[in-house]
This record gives C-alpha cells, structure tokens and sequence, in this order.
C-alpha cells in the first residue's frame, strides 16, 4: 500500500529549504498546488482516484471528470512546482480487511476513511505515474505530466522531415495511455476538459492536429507501437522511432506528432507489439480525421458501464476478473465480495451483450494464457476480431492480461493452457429473456459442437467448475459432517428455452451431502517415506499457498510439514530427489523457481529462479543430472548433478515454432531420452540427451478433433502411456514415436443427453463399466505390468499393459490428480494418488499378477495435529490440494539400482530388479 | 518458386504497374485480371507526383510456407527494378534469395525513394475445412515510412476501409513513400493472417532500410562518436531477436547480395572494415543484447553504449569497426536459458 511518484521526492521541511536556496530564482516563479485527489471504487469493483480539488496559485487549474476514473486524474504542473496533496480513501473492503491507500513510502497509508496530505516538489521534468503501489494494478494509477518552465514539449516530424521544436500551448490534444496488463487505459485532455476514454478507446484527432502522447506502464512491460506515425524518442536523441520499449514495473514515454502528418486520414492502429498480449486484445485505434470533421474520441468499455447489478449505465460495461495464486480464486472477480453469496464462487461474472471481460495477472507469480475452454456455439467467430474474437487464447504463456468484448449470449468458461484447473466464467445475460442465458448449445475447445446446455457433459462441467473454483465446496476428510458443495440458486435459460434451477439440477444429477469413505491405514506398511505436495495448504507465514505433506510409510504417520516461509514457497508441485536419496528437488508452479530441501530435516537448501512455471522435475538415473520441464516456457532445463547452477534448456521445439509448455516429463531408465508431454502443441516429445536433439513428437489424442492437452507420462519397459486431459484418453507410443493404439476412458460415457441411468454404461462391450474423465498423472509401475492414472473427474482407472485396456476403476476424490509408485514392504507396489480439492491420500495396492484386483488399501488424512513438525503454523485448507507425490526410496527400474545400500536393504530381490 | 506460377504473375504485374491515373479523392483503383483460370486483383496508386523521388521501386513479393511439412511462414522477392530520376532502371532481384527466406528480404531504399510492392499469396489454405478461417489472408504492414491507409497492411476492422492483404486468387499493392525524416532501419511483417495479429511470428517478417540522405553512419573510433561514409560499411548484419533465437541475414555491400544465415549465425568479417547491425526484436519477450569487447554509439542518447535492451518490433542500429572475436547474444534470463548467442568471428 505504498505510493510511488517517481521522479518526485518526497521533501523534508529541511529539504525545502535547501531547495528553495538553491533554485531561488526559479521557486519564485514556481506555482503551488492545491490537490486533493480520493480513491473509490468503482462498480465494478476495480480502484479509481478522483480529483476532489485542484486549485494552483497560478490560476488555470483542468476541468477534471466529476467521477472517479481509471487513470486517474492528470496532474499537469511545470518544474519546480510544489505541490500539497491530500488523498482521502473512500475504499471499504468487506469484512474485517482493510485496504489502505498511500502516497509515498513507508508509513504513510491511509486507511478507509481517513486522509492524509502530502508535500512534493516537482523538480523533474518528464512523465510520472502516481499511485497505490499494492492495488494499482486494479486501478489506482494515474499520471503526473511536469513540465519545463518555458512550456517546452516534446519536438514532432512533419510530413516532409522536418523537427519542429513545440510548446505544449501549441498542442492540441493531449492523450495519457496507461499500458496495463494487456488493455489500454486512456483519458485526454482537449482545451483545458479531461475525460475519461476507458479500456482500448478509439482516440480522435483532426489532420494536423499536434497530439501529445504519454504513454505509461505500470506491471509487465510492454512495447508500444503507432501505426504510420514517428517521432523522436526525445528532444536530446537521433533516433527516430516508432515503437518504444516500457520496461517491467514502471515507465513513461512521451512524444508528439501531427496527427497523419505525410500520411493522411484514416483510422491508424495502436498496440502494443508483444505478440501475446496483441493476442489477449491489447490494441486500439487512432482515428485522424480530415479537416472540418469532429475528431472527438470514442471512449471503451467502463467500470461504470452497464454489469450485472449495474444495469442502468449507459455506456458498454466492464467486469475484471484478478488472476491469482489463491487456490480456487485464480480467477477472482475483483467484486467477488458482493456476487458470491449469489453466484456461490468468486469466479462467475455476470454482464448483458456487448459488454466486456477484462482479466489481470496481478496477484501470480506465474505465466499464464486466457484460453476459452466453452462458448456458446452462435459465438464461435474466430475472425471478428479487434478484441472481440471467440475463441480466445493466446499461442503462448505470459504476463499480462486481456480484454475481450462479449456480443452473444450464454456461458463462456476460460481457463490457462498451462495450469487447466483455472477457470473463470462469465454469463452474458440477455435481460430480456427468462433466466440467466447459459446458451442453447456450447462448443469446447476439443472441436465439440453443438452441445446441449441440458447435457450431463455441460452441467457436469459447471458442477466441476463450481467445486474447483470454491474453497468452501472441497472435500475435507476429518470432518464428521457429509459433503456440502454449494451451487447458485439462480434459474437458467437452457437447450429450448427451457428454464430451471441450477441448484435443482446440479443436486438432483450429482447427489448432495455426500457421505465420504471413511479413513484406514493400509494393513500392510509401506517402505520409507512418501513425500507429498498438499499445494493449496495455507499457513500462517506465507501469503501464497502450498506444503509439502511427509508422510512415514512405514507407520502411515504424517511425519513433517515442510511451508518454506522464508522463500514464500509458491504453489510446490512435483517433486524428484538426487541418487542418495538427500536432497528433494521441488518445483513451485506458479512461480518461476526450483528448491533444494534438505530429506532429512526438511530445511531449505537453496531456491533458484529456473524458469517461468517449473512444472516436474525427474533426474537423469545414469548421472543424476537434473531435469526440470519448464511448463510456462519451451524446453527441459538441465542442471548438472551436485550443482545448482542450471545450465540452457534442451528446447522442445525448434526456434521460432510455438512453444511446446511440456507439463509431466519422463526419463528412460537408461538416462538416454526425455519424454515430455507437450501441452500447448498437443504432442509427445521424444528428446535426446547426449544430443539435446528432437527425436520425435507425436500428435497425441485421439478421441475429440482438437486440443487433447497432453499432461504426464509414464514410461513402460518399451512403451510410452500420456494422458491427454481434455481428450480423456491417454496415447501408447514407442520410443521412436510411433502411435500404437489409443485408450478411451470415456467409451462407457455419453456426454450428450442429459443425465440418467445410462450415462455410464457398458458402451465398448468389455463388461465394465469405466470412465476416466479428465486424466492427469499416469505412472507405469517399476515392472512396467501395471499403469495407474489418476483422473480428475474423481476415478482412478487400471490399465493392464498386456492389454492396453482398463481392467478396473477405483473411486477418488474431486480433482484427483498425482500418482506415483513406491515399496510396499515384502514386496510389491502401491501406488499413492492425491486429489486437489481433499485432503486425503488414496493408497492403491497394485496387483502385479493381475491387475484387474488391484484395489483400494488405505485412506490417510494429510491433515497434521500440532505435534507433527513443521516449519509453519496451518491456517486454512489443511491437508488440500494433492498433486505431485515422490516415494523416497525411489524404486523405478534405473533409479533402483542406484540407491545407497542403506535404503536398498529394506527392498525384495525382486524390488532391486524389477525389470530382468 | 513455381517458376509458372512467376511468369503468369510477372507478366499481369508488368501491364499494369505504374499507370498513371489520378482521380480527385480516391487514390485507389483495382481492376480484375483473369490469367488461366486464376482470378487477380492488381491495385495501385498513381504514380504521379513523384517528380521528387530519388529513385522508384518496384517489387513483387510472395509469402509462402518455409517447408511443406513445417508451421513457418516466409517472405520472398519475385522482382525488385529500380528506376532512377534520370529514368534509368535497374533490375536487382539477384541480389536476393531465390527461394522464402526467414527473416524475409531486406529492401533498400534512399531517403527520398518511393515503392510499389505487390504481393502474392502462396500460403495454402488449410485442408482441414474447420481451420479455414475468413482471414486466410497475408500482408504487408510497414513501420516506420509514409503510406495512406490503403497501404497499413491491416484487416477491415482495424482499418474500417478494407481487407489489405493478399490471397491465393488475389494479390495486393501497397505504396511506401520513404520520405524525408523516415531514414532508418524499419520492419515490415504480415499484420491479416487469420486474426490482426498476423502471422509475424511465424516467420512473416523482414526488414526495409532507408539509407539517410546524409550518406553517413556513426561509429565510435576510441571513445568518440564519428560519422562515416555509408560506403565503409562491408557487411551489413540483420538479426532478428525473435523470442528462442537471433536469425538472420546478411548483406556483402560490395555487391549488395544478401545471404539467409538462418539462427544464431556464424558471423564472419575482415579485421578492421565496418559492419553494421540491425537488431529487430519480434514476438513477446525482451531482451539485453551484448557484444563483448565492442561498443558502439546509441542513437537514442547519443552516448557510447556496450548492452542494449530491446523488446518486439524495436529497432537498434550500430556500426563497428571490426578487432577481436566476439559473440553476440541475449543476456536476458531468458536469452541465457535458451543458449541465445552466436559466434563473432574476425579474420585477419
């Protein structure tokens, strides 16, 4: 909550003194004033200041808006200016937080409802954001414009070369453009008049015009380009530009043109020239007109436009959605406060045709897309363009945002590409039909069309949405009490107009108060230690979520709870250790860093940045080399064994080829290739270590037309197995990349009526009844006999690899997600299976004989009672959020044979083996 | 190239290029062409007014998959004449590649020169009908030069005027006028494919140099910044900073032929000539680039700089006098993780 004028200091009494010995001459001359600026929130939930007063002994102070705006009010004074500024915080935030609001460093907030005043002198020339430095990615910033004494501005080209020295009364307009995750934000100040232009305006300008531009940025970087038009990078340069870098974090550029100067009329493009965020929506248009026509602006959608809830605003609406690092609440309405005890989630907006969505990575760590997973299949226009197309996405993860102009009725789901359990949803409501419109029919993202709002597969999807994105509605194992996931009770307009309940139709289709299965440890101990990543564990230490659960296999007890408050551990997802059994190796997915815990006493290494979104992490068994896949990014990155220094990336791709992003890699048990799930280009990626060369990549899927979303793999002795979420199926290839057949866990599955009796039913003929939506983690165990996949939907399905069939299906919870192999004592394998949205631990006793008898040992809470060592006190959402899991010894064929003897004596023959 | 598939075009580009037609608002005018079976439409501008031009340009350009079985899209040159004010014309399409090259074609203008380009559509469309987009359509969006709206290279609804860009059945013409105050090195790159985003980081992207009417470079020789002639530049250097590579092109100024030296090139030069660079970032991430041992004036601030940073569609020019070996490269985090760097190599 600290306020930044850059360029600005914050002067002492003392330092006003000195300054006005120094600069006597010019502190004459110099004006004072007067500002009184507050922050507000809007209707849409984001922060905006408003100008209250300005008055400045030298008279001519701007006709600012009488609302509160984003940006917020341009204060233009010259150099040497002083400047007293109170700021009132008008922000109240519901329940006991409070936002506080600041104006310099340090001490100096302001709660709710007070004011504090300020004192600055201007004693930089150039353009400066002011604002709340914790919240201003939502809104509080603003521009501060100090001027030369002599009213000197920035030099434009005309039409035949020439540099025209300028004053900025021989300006015509003035345009402040704040570059802001990926959207515009613009006001203009014409003749003394400011007004606000919102998000992406179309900014006006007769030929000729002499139009000052202030571009600034505040969060990610950005490069800003104008089309047709140049100008000098500034007053003292040679350069002749136009495109200009603002660098991470904060910056300013301004320049002036004459407005179509040797190019004429026409409406000219701006954006910015970051390929993903010109693919999230970031651009706008100049429209310079002939002479003798208006040349006003168009302003773009507003945070006091017409939303849900505000339905009488005139002016095309804007709702905000924060992408965050909060389990459940990556996409968090910026008014979830006042719509979740209707909508029951903080991740469903609600807003009539032709207003907006805008999204903003403001509280992550982490790349991501905006990626739309459903859509109301009348809104399928992938050419409407200009910020308007469905579907939406980006080629690529990133920082940033997006903005995208909703026309068509129904429901749209987005997610990332890079982490698929976040998701976000907005309702375009048409307010003259009964019920919220959820659409006639959807299309999804794997080239499903035409699907019926009525049917299973869509109410299904909102009831996982409803359960994922709401911490309230996760399964907690030590409570005595059924489950209790809470839907809307709001009526919605389906397939033919038909109107229902949505609490009525999620409950009667999918039960309520569920009784959950009861815990029992499994009768027989396994061996060592299984290590598990609770990633949505919160304590009281850290403001980002995830621990690391140890548990004693030997006796099922929880062992240590390892937060990391130190480093702020973000998000731990998967996990791998060194040879001797050590050193763990984690990564934090929704941030950009590998750590080194020590196994022993759980204590913190090192933490190194790695990469945007480290997903796994798998050593080499030859050499015990590190290799990481960075899932935000395009390669696997290598960090020599004993070292912590990475060395470049084995790239999944060649250059210039969309990034891969692969998730859930492999190695073979001979060190020689690594075998990646390639997400964000739907294939297996084969590499070559020795040669850091492509061998293969396969086109994984199978089952829908597009976007099967590899996610893991598991290597057998000869064959590959990869889960492809989106497609529910998972591909077998080779180790040359040939495809050798594909599964369909949803065979028994009929995604299209509406639910009943024969949703799931023997549908391929093999006598069971199967069904694996959403697969995630896939591992073959040490003997390459059985695989294991668990999938989110909440089943763990059974593969035989004689048969490549399922052979059996065990029950799981919401989100099921990890698995992996460890020792069962005597012999023999379990494999451990977590779940994002409980906190419990599922052991499977895996039949090597005959894995259709596979079947469920034990189900172990991952809650820990305040004996259990840890590194920081719980606060919230004990024991949840189940994903990577790593069984210390590791017993997989190639690693096995490696372990220190210590960890080897208490394996079976057939354990050190298990591959003859 | 399809060399039918050139000779159809060359021949319908020839009979219309360079009409001399004026109306009185619109600078616009198509006509249809029917050439066996294939239906064409060649739009152009009056070339009246340009009694001041240097020199006139006219180009024929394609876009083209790099390779059949790959995602990369490329510019190539069919045909770039030169006529000079005293109307003597020049045909210099050997200088360039004879086949699709990533980054695309450099053009070479003088301050003061004037273009017409028209460019064809050999991108296919999609067999899958599902992938078939309304904007199966490819462009040529310039930065930095003068040109009227017809000529932004962008779609209908950035434009609000009409789809600028080339089909398979339908080329486009675009005017640059390299005017005074435009002198510099500047990119052009597809700005239609599919959405507005075009297809630049595909590999739709290539370069246009307009030399300064000065004639001169600047150059640091032992601390300060001096100008040079042009003419002392030996090679010229084009690297584009995409987000995972630098690729380049190089261009031998003795005979102007330019040369694809494709990703993290081998540089090679002669001990104590002058080669520039042109650095054009492209895509979405930043980067700082260095050349270790080297330093080189900054036109921006006018000061001897030895690092740069750069983000997408930023350019950077330097001349150097050639010394010791070198590499370039990125040192940005990212640009490390992904070993973005290339050997500098000076012979003696």
């Amino acid at each position: 909550m600290k306020f930044n004028i850059s360029g600005l200091n914050f002067k002492t009494m003392m330092a006003l003194v000195m300054f006005s010995v120094i600069w006597f001459a010019n502190a004459a001359m110099a004006a004072t004033h007067d500002i009184h600026l507050s922050a507000n929130t809007l209707p849409n939930g984001q922060y905006a200041f408003k100008m209250e007063k300005h008055t400045s002994s030298d008279g001519a102070t701007p006709l600012y808006p009488a609302e509160a705006t984003i940006p917020g009010p341009t204060v233009f004074v010259k150099k040497g200016d002083v400047l007293k500024v109170s700021l009132t915080n008008n922000i109240q935030v519901a329940g006991d937080k409070q936002l506080k609001v600041g104006l310099t460093p340090g001490s100096t907030e302001v709660a709710s409802g007070d004011t504090r005043t300020y004192t600055y002198t201007a004693d930089n020339v150039g353009t400066f954001a002011y604002g709340d430095e914790a919240s201003h990615l939502l809104g509080l910033f603003g521009a501060l414009i100090v001027d030369n004494a002599d009213d000197t501005v920035q030099d434009f080209i005309d039409e035949i070369g020439n540099r025209i020295a300028t004053k900025r009364s021989d300006v015509d307009k003035e345009f402040v453009m704040f570059m802001v995750g990926s959207t515009f934000w613009g006001s203009e100040t014409v003749n003394g008049v400011q007004k606000p232009l919102w998000t992406n305006p179309t900014l006006g300008a007769v030929q000729d015009d002499i139009v000052r531009f202030h571009i600034l940025s505040v969060g990610p970087g950005h490069t800003w380009h104008l089309h047709a038009h140049r100008w000098p990078d500034n007053n003292n340069s040679d350069a002749i530009i136009d495109v200009k870098l603002l660098k991470d974090t904060l910056d300013s550029h301004s320049f002036t043109i004459k407005a179509g100067a040797g190019v004429g009329t026409g409406h000219w493009q701006y954006h910015c020239h970051l390929v993903s965020h010109m693919e999230a929506g970031m651009a706008g248009k100049f429209h310079v007109v002939a002479k003798g026509e208006s040349g006003n602006s168009l302003a773009g959608a507003s945070p006091s436009g017409k939303i849900f809830l505000n339905p009488t605003a005139d002016e095309p609406g804007l709702v905000t959605f924060e992408i965050s690092d909060e389990p459940g609440q990556w996409f968090r309405s910026v008014r979830s406060d006042i719509l979740s005890p209707i909508t029951k989630t903080r991740s469903l907006e609600i807003i009539p045709p032709g207003s907006s969505v805008h999204f903003i990575m403001s509280d992550t760590n982490a790349v991501h897309t905006i990626t739309s997973l459903l859509w109301p299949s009348d809104a399928n226009e992938p050419s409407l363009g200009d910020h308007r197309a469905i579907p939406f996405t980006q080629t690529k993860a990133y920082k940033g945002g997006g903005i995208l102009q909703l026309d068509v009725p129904g429901l749209y789901v987005f997610t990332c590409k890079i982490h698929p359990y976040m998701f976000g949803a907005v309702i375009v409501d048409d307010p003259a039909t009964e019920g919220l419109d959820l659409g006639e029919t959807i299309d999804i993202v794997t080239g499903i069309n035409g699907l019926p709002t009525s049917s299973d597969l869509a109410t299904r999807l909102l009831r996982t949405f409803f359960v994922a994105t709401t911490q309230e509605n996760w399964q907690d194992v030590t409570s005595s009490k059924p489950w209790h996931p809470e839907y809307p009770s709001v009526d919605v307009r389906i397939t033919g107009g038909a109107v229902a309940n949505l609490k009525t139709v999620l409950e009667s289709r999918y039960g309520q108060d569920i009784k959950l299965a009861s815990l029992f440890n499994p009768a027989t101990p396994g061996v060592g230690e299984v290590w598990i990543n609770t990633q949505f564990e919160k304590t009281a230490g850290k403001t980002k979520p995830g621990t690391i659960t140890v548990l004693d296999a030997s006796t099922w007890k929880i062992k240590r709870k390892i937060a990391l408050p130190q480093i702020n551990m973000n998000h731990p997802h998967n996990m791998w250790s060194n040879k001797d059994q050590s050193i763990i190796f984690q990564t934090q997915w929704f941030d950009n860093k590998l750590t080194f815990i020590n196994r022993e006493d759980g204590k913190l290494i090192n933490n190194i940045q790695i990469g945007n979104t480290p997903s796994h992490v798998v050593t080499l068994p030859t050499n015990d080399d590190l290799t990481v896949a960075i899932n935000g990014e395009n390669g696997v990155r290598i960090i020599p064994a004993g070292t912590m220094t990475p060395e470049p990336m084995i790239m999944t791709q060649f250059p210039g080829q969309t990034s891969a992003a692969p998730h859930g890699h492999w190695v073979t048990p001979d060190g020689k290739l690594i075998v990646t799930p390639n997400v964000n280009t739907s294939d297996i990626g084969i590499y070559d270590v020795t040669t850091r060369s492509i061998v293969a990549r396969t086109t994984s899927g199978g089952i829908f037309p597009e976007a099967p979303h590899p996610l893991a793999v598991g290597l057998g002795v000869d064959k590959i197995y990869t889960t492809n979420l989106l497609d529910h199926s998972i591909n077998v290839s080779d180790f040359e990349g040939k495809m050798l057949k594909t599964i369909n866990l949803i065979a028994d599955y009929d995604p299209v009526s509406p639910t009943g009796p024969d949703t799931a039913k023997d549908r391929d003929g093999d006598g069971l009844v199967t069904l694996g939506v959403l697969p995630i983690q896939t591992p073959v165990d040490p003997t390459g006999r059985v695989v294991v996949t668990a999938n989110t939907g909440g089943t763990i399905t059974i593969i035989d690899t004689k048969l490549d069939k399922v052979v059996a299906m065990l029950p799981c919870d919401p989100g099921c997600h990890g698995a992996n192999f460890g020792a069962k004592l005597g012999g023999g394998y379990y494999a451990y299976v977590t779940s994002k949205f409980s906190n419990q631990l599922i052991v499977v006793d895996v039949d090597l004989d005959n894995p259709a008898n596979s079947s469920i040992a034990g189900r172990i809470s991952l809650v820990a009672n305040n004996s259990v060592p840890s590194d920081d006190k719980v606060t919230k959402l004990a024991g949840t959020g189940g994903q990577g899991i790593y069984a210390i010894p590791n017993v997989y064929n190639g690693w096995v044979q490696n372990l220190p003897d210590s960890w080897k004596a208490n394996l079976t023959a057939a354990q050190l083996n298990p591959v003859p | 190239m399809n060399r039918n598939f050139r000779a159809e075009f060359s021949a319908s580009a020839d009979s219309v290029l360079c009409t001399r037609r004026r109306t009185q608002s619109i600078r616009y005018y198509s006509e249809w062409i029917t050439i066996t079976g294939i239906l064409v439409v060649v739009s152009f501008f009056f070339c009246a007014g340009n009694v001041a031009a240097q020199n006139n340009h006219r180009i024929e350009m394609y876009a083209k998959k790099l390779l059949p079985e790959y995602e990369y899209l490329a510019y190539g040159i069919l045909r770039h004449e030169v006529t000079d004010k005293n109307g003597l014309t020049t045909d210099i399409t050997s200088r360039y590649s004879a086949a699709p090259i990533i980054p695309g074609p450099t053009i070479v203008m003088d301050e003061g020169d004037v273009a017409e380009i028209t460019l064809y559509s050999e991108v296919p469309i999609p067999d899958n009908a599902a992938h078939v987009d309304l904007h199966e359509n490819v462009s040529l969006h310039v930065h930095g030069v003068h040109y009227d709206i017809v000529s932004d290279g962008t779609l209908k609804y950035i434009n609000l005027f009409q789809d600028e860009g080339a089909k398979l059945v339908q080329s486009y013409t675009y005017r640059w006028n390299a005017a005074y105050g435009t002198a510099g090195t500047w990119a052009y790159h597809d700005h239609n494919m599919h959405t507005h985003n075009g297809a630049e980081d595909k590999g739709l992207y290539g370069t246009l140099i307009v030399n300064p009417a000065s004639r001169t470079v600047p150059i640091n020789q032992g601390g300060n910044i001096v100008n040079v002639p042009l003419s002392s530049i030996a090679k010229d250097y084009i690297l584009y900073v995409i987000d995972d590579a630098f690729v380049g092109t190089e261009i031998d100024n003795q005979t102007g032929q330019q040369t694809p030296i494709w990703v993290n090139p081998a540089l090679f030069a002669q001990a104590g000539t002058n080669v520039r660079f042109h650095l054009i970032a492209m895509g979405t991430n930043f980067h700082q680039f260095k050349l270790p041992g080297y330093s080189w004036p900054d036109p921006v601030t006018r000061t001897i700089i030895e690092e740069k940073a750069i983000g997408p569609l930023e350019k950077h020019v330097f001349a150097i006098t050639t010394g010791a070996n070198s590499s370039y490269m990125d040192t940005s985090f990212e640009g490390r993780a992904q070993n973005m760097v290339g050997s500098f190599n000076v012979n003696p």
